[in-house]
């Protein structure tokens, strides 16, 4: 079932074309990663795809139901999100918990059974004995795993994730990518996963995403399904003919 | 001990430093996770002109106020939104223009009217009627349901306002809602604790329970029960030492802010 679809998207910052008619689509099931250079706009297609940056051209829809024919639920975790707010006073648990709200409702007294959703996710990232830590107590590392949980607790059916192993070691990396594989394969999730480095999840993703730039700055989009040197080498050709003409 | 109790004016000071410390801290909380602090100047700034609106036009200088901060608070989320990097420049201008339109009108209107600047630049709780204590105890009870309500709303925006966009929440309202709450909240207080020193009533007790509670609703608790203690702290204090209410309230809270720092360090140490 498809999630996201994204048709001709163009993207403007301060007047300048920042992404322009990238299409790209996410179906349930799948683990897609989003690659492209430094400043490739990845962030800003994320964010437009989700609603947060308004797109200039093009058309975005996201599913509102699941493969089940239930509400779509999206977690996002932004890029840096450990940066941000670094002295937010708030219990590792509290921050966790905070990722049920959407599920369970605004104003809903929460139960057992969240509780156990919110334990689960913290045992998940091993940070459950960090519970009632202050989130400013934490390393960067775990200010990043306390946000994966978050994520977890939410039980979404998306998830869109910005550089999610930040400040992570590589062992983590690893599981979280394989966690995340899991999560598509066996639980029909779907996951669109900004990364920098394609090859160290090659192994558990489906398809790359990759962002390239012509030479008027301008970015396009591609899906690379298989052979992925081949493909990237012809679409930078072909996007350069396009440039020169 | 008791006998400024025989006092109206200090029954009535009392009650208003009591439910301004319900309300005041909450709000404070937030400005101050929200990186808004310099908002509360601004709109008490802001909160002059208002008042000086009400000399020109003959009207309760309340209502006016009302009318102006409100104006001025929904003005500046439009600001925070479109021009999020230069906020303090845009901040800055809107609290000079507040000062300038106060200093202009009032100046022109001086003999016309019994109303100074400095009353409202300084304030005096011990001025404070039975009719703005009421309003003072109405605006608690509404801001305290808003946050027993709207508490996980407030908690999700104020740690990222783009993951409660994707949660689902009509971000750009709540924050404007905020901002009107705020800005009735500073214009009701400006009688009382002056324009000069009402972020600092609303900030420093939040300040202070930012550094002692560990989870989000300890930091909200400890808030309040800071500023109660040091507002009526200050007001007893200036009753028996005959300073104004205002500055004795501020010092307290800058002591109190320094004892919990330094006792903090020790206790790391």
């Amino acid at each position: 079932m498809r999630y996201i679809n994204v048709e001709n998207l163009t993207f403007y910052y301060d007047r300048e074309p920042v992404l322009e008619n990238i299409s790209y689509h996410v179906d349930s099931g799948e683990f897609v990663t989003l690659t492209g250079e430094n400043g490739a706009a990845k962030s800003t297609l994320i964010k437009t795809t989700l609603g947060i940056l308004k797109p200039k051209k093009g058309k975005i829809t996201i599913s509102s139901k699941n493969n089940r024919g239930e509400k779509l639920r999206i977690a996002y975790l932004p890029q840096q999100v450990a940066s941000f707010n670094a002295g937010f006073p708030s219990s590792v648990h509290e921050f966790v918990m905070s990722g049920r709200y959407p599920r369970q409702g605004w104003f809903k007294k929460m139960g057992a059974h969240d509780l156990e959703h919110v334990k689960a996710a913290l045992d998940s990232v091993g940070m459950w004995d960090y519970r009632d830590k202050r989130i400013g107590e934490l390393s960067g590392g775990q200010k990043q795993r306390i946000a994966i949980a978050r994520m977890f607790a939410s039980d979404p059916d998306l998830f869109i994730l910005d550089e999610p192993t930040t400040g992570m070691d590589d062992v983590s990396s690893s599981d979280f990518y394989q966690l995340m594989h899991h999560a598509a394969h066996k639980h029909g999730k779907a996951v669109l996963m900004v990364t920098h480095d394609p090859e160290e999840v090659k192994d558990f993703a489906d398809r790359n995403i990759h962002l390239l730039k012509d030479k008027n700055g301008k970015f396009a989009c591609f899906d690379l399904h298989t052979d992925r040197d081949r493909v990237l080498q012809e679409a930078q050709e072909e996007l350069e003919e396009k440039a020169n003409v | 001990m008791f006998e400024l109790f025989q006092y109206d004016f200090m029954r009535n000071a009392l009650l208003a430093a009591t439910a301004i410390s319900i309300f005041s801290p909450l709000l404070g909380v937030f400005l101050v996770l929200r990186r808004q602090s310099l908002m509360s100047d601004t709109l008490s700034h802001v909160s002059l002109a208002g008042v000086a609106f009400g000399v020109l036009l003959s009207w309760n200088p309340t209502i006016t106020t009302l009318i102006t901060v409100v104006i001025a608070a929904v003005f500046l989320e439009y600001l925070r939104t479109i021009y999020h990097n230069y906020m303090e420049i845009a901040t800055a201008i809107l609290m000079s223009a507040g000062l300038a339109i106060a200093l202009l009108i009032l100046n022109s209107s001086k003999g016309a009217t019994s109303v100074s600047l400095e009353q409202y630049l300084f304030g005096s709780i011990i001025t404070i009627s039975l009719s703005q204590v009421i309003m003072l105890f109405v605006l608690a009870a509404v801001v305290l349901l808003g946050f027993i309500l709207f508490l996980r709303p407030l908690y999700v925006m104020t740690f990222d306002e783009d993951t409660a966009f994707v949660d689902g929440l009509p971000v750009r309202w709540i924050s404007i809602a905020f901002n009107i709450v705020t800005g009735i909240a500073i214009a009701l207080m400006i009688p009382a604790a002056g324009a000069l020193l009402v972020s600092a009533i609303m900030v420093l007790p939040a300040s202070i329970a930012m550094r002692l509670g560990k989870s989000f609703k300890a930091v909200l608790f400890i808030s309040v029960i800071v500023s109660f203690i040091g507002l009526n702290a200050g007001l007893i204090a200036s009753y028996y030492m005959d300073a104004p209410a205002s500055a004795a309230i501020t010092l307290i809270f800058i002591v109190l802010f320094l004892v919990t720092s330094s006792l903090k360090r020790l206790i790391r140490a």
